[in-house]
């Protein structure tokens, strides 16, 4: 009697359990293959994440094209939000590089609005971040890494390995220190991408936490976390544009290491 | 038990840890950020990046021409201020000669006219003065005449012959004479 | 211990990690009001470098919270 009295309890649990909406806060970081491309063994499917980032090119460059559609001495609002990214930029550049940062300027400038309409164009309802995928930021730190470890041999050639050897210390300590900088210099990809991924991926998680509550909840308690969720969305933004900032100034640092090496 | 309802529920995703670290997406994703960022790269550098150069460049340009304009519109307008300072100044002294030498003129016309009236007036005392000194002569002339006729008759009537000429002017004479002495002691 | 449970439980104590992100939070923001206090006029130029040092610290909790999640990916 008592047995089977649970037996049901736990069966209704379970029927419940199922058909109760359930919370998957990571489901919408599921890359999902539209079009699958295989050519000569080479995967170029296009998936949401690569739709979301031709997306985010397209809107950077109409953005700009727009924006500077008749450039006028005169700027417009646009032109002059247009100006103000462009000097936004040049300042990060000349302020970590200076001297011989210009060339490296259009990249910077790309690999700063690129991270940024990433980051935000995630932030549109059922669309994909395509920055919340490691793999996504571990390409773009790992061409930035790979690029300077090459500035630096081009630049100056085998004198590049002194890098890794700290100026001022004692003979003694070399043994130590040299392994150090050279592990410090491996994780700079390592933590370049998993930095803008992770804050990207939790920012989206506590999200789709917050939506799940406020859509699930009965409606004396839903009010809480849809409040937060818009406030929550508002700081996504602002981190959004923190974390292309500060993965453009570490760019910058990293070509500026290669390009001067320390005194 | 429960994750084994999860694992059933989920279906697609059998491994259920972040589908990020699933690796069976990474190759189209690696290569598409490759092509993606490229081609982001080129259309920047290609249609955007010059055309804010550009904007910026004669901005700058512009503000550096605007600048030399105004510096050389106030070295003009300094230039005619001194120059219109100048004009002024020039302008007070000819007026300060002009009034110098007006007034110059104006003490010479005085010193002039005034010399004229003198001289003029001396004339007219001369004249007058020689005037009345004829007249005078004249009167006394006649006075001496009528004396001397007035004499004569009352002489002949008085003593009855007849004074020559001579003697009668001779006495009219001294009659006249003491009677100058006498207007002269009277003046 | 089943692998499970033990898996569970390794996400939580990674989790836990981010305890030291959130001291780390405090200290500068406490810091950094403290600078302003006494130079207000330095806030503009202190704000940026606040800025990013809020975002390295707060990356730190969230290598916490990958391992948290690649834990629950093995479990």
């Amino acid at each position: 009697m008592l047995l089977t009295a649970t037996a049901i309890s736990a069966e209704a649990a379970q029927a419940a359990a199922a058909a109760a909406p359930r919370m998957d806060p990571l489901h919408h970081f599921q890359v999902i293959k539209y079009v699958e491309i295989a050519p000569l063994g080479l995967d170029i499917s296009v998936s949401n994440s690569v739709l979301w980032m031709w997306i985010s090119v397209a809107a950077v460059f109409a953005f700009f094209r727009y924006a500077m559609r008749e450039p006028a001495l005169v700027p417009g609002r646009l032109q002059s939000i247009a100006e103000a990214g462009y000097l936004f930029i040049r300042g990060i550049v000349d302020e970590n590089i200076g001297h011989g940062g210009k060339p490296y300027f259009p990249m910077i400038f790309s690999l700063f609005f690129f991270v940024l309409f990433c980051n935000w164009t995630g932030l549109i309802p059922a669309s994909f971040t395509a920055t919340s995928q490691l793999i996504v930021t571990a390409t773009l730190a790992l061409g930035i890494f790979f690029l300077s470890i090459f500035l630096g041999f081009y630049k100056h050639g085998v004198k590049f390995l002194g890098f890794f050897v700290p100026s001022g210390l004692p003979v003694l300590l070399l043994p130590l220190m040299v392994p150090i900088e050279i592990i410090s210099f491996l994780a700079r990809p390592v933590s370049l991408s998993v930095r803008l991924f992770a804050n990207m991926t939790a920012g989206h998680t506590v999200l789709g936490v917050l939506f799940f509550f406020s859509a699930t909840l009965p409606w004396v308690g839903s009010w809480l976390p849809f409040g937060f969720s818009v406030v929550f969305t508002a700081v996504e933004i602002f981190i959004g544009f923190i974390q292309a900032y500060i993965f453009t100034i570490l760019t910058c640092v990293y070509i500026n290491d290669s390009l001067h090496l320390h005194h | 038990m429960i994750s084994s309802a999860y694992a059933a529920a989920e279906g697609h995703a059998q491994s259920s840890g972040l589908p990020q670290f699933e690796s069976s997406v990474f190759a189209s994703q690696m290569f598409w950020t490759v092509v993606s960022f490229f081609v982001l790269m080129y259309l920047l550098n290609r249609y955007v990046i010059p055309a804010i150069n550009d904007i910026l460049d004669s901005r700058s340009k512009k503000i550096g021409e605007d600048i030399q304009q105004a510096e050389k519109s106030r070295v003009e307008a300094e230039r005619v201020l001194a120059n219109y300072r100048d004009q002024v100044e020039r302008a007070r002294q000819l007026t300060a000669t002009t009034l110098d030498e007006a007034r110059i003129e104006a003490a010479a016309i005085r010193e002039q006219a005034l010399a004229e009236l003198n001289e003029e007036l001396n004339k007219k005392k001369a004249s007058a003065v020689e005037e009345i000194e004829r007249t005078r002569i004249q009167a006394m002339e006649q006075v001496r005449e009528a004396a001397v006729e007035l004499a004569m008759l009352a002489t002949e009537k008085l003593i009855a012959k007849t004074v020559t000429k001579p003697k009668a002017e001779s006495m009219v004479k001294e009659a006249l004479e003491h009677m100058e002495k006498n207007r002269i002691g009277m003046h | 211990m089943e692998s499970l449970p033990a898996s569970f439980i390794g996400m939580g104590l990674a989790a836990a990690g981010l305890a030291g992100s959130g001291i780390g939070l405090g200290f500068m923001f406490g810091k950094a009001i403290e600078a302003f206090a006494r130079q207000p006029g330095a806030e503009a130029q202190l704000s940026k470098y606040v800025w990013i040092g809020a975002a390295f610290v707060e990356a730190i909790a969230l290598y916490g919270l990958v391992l948290a999640f690649i834990i629950m990916g093995k479990g």
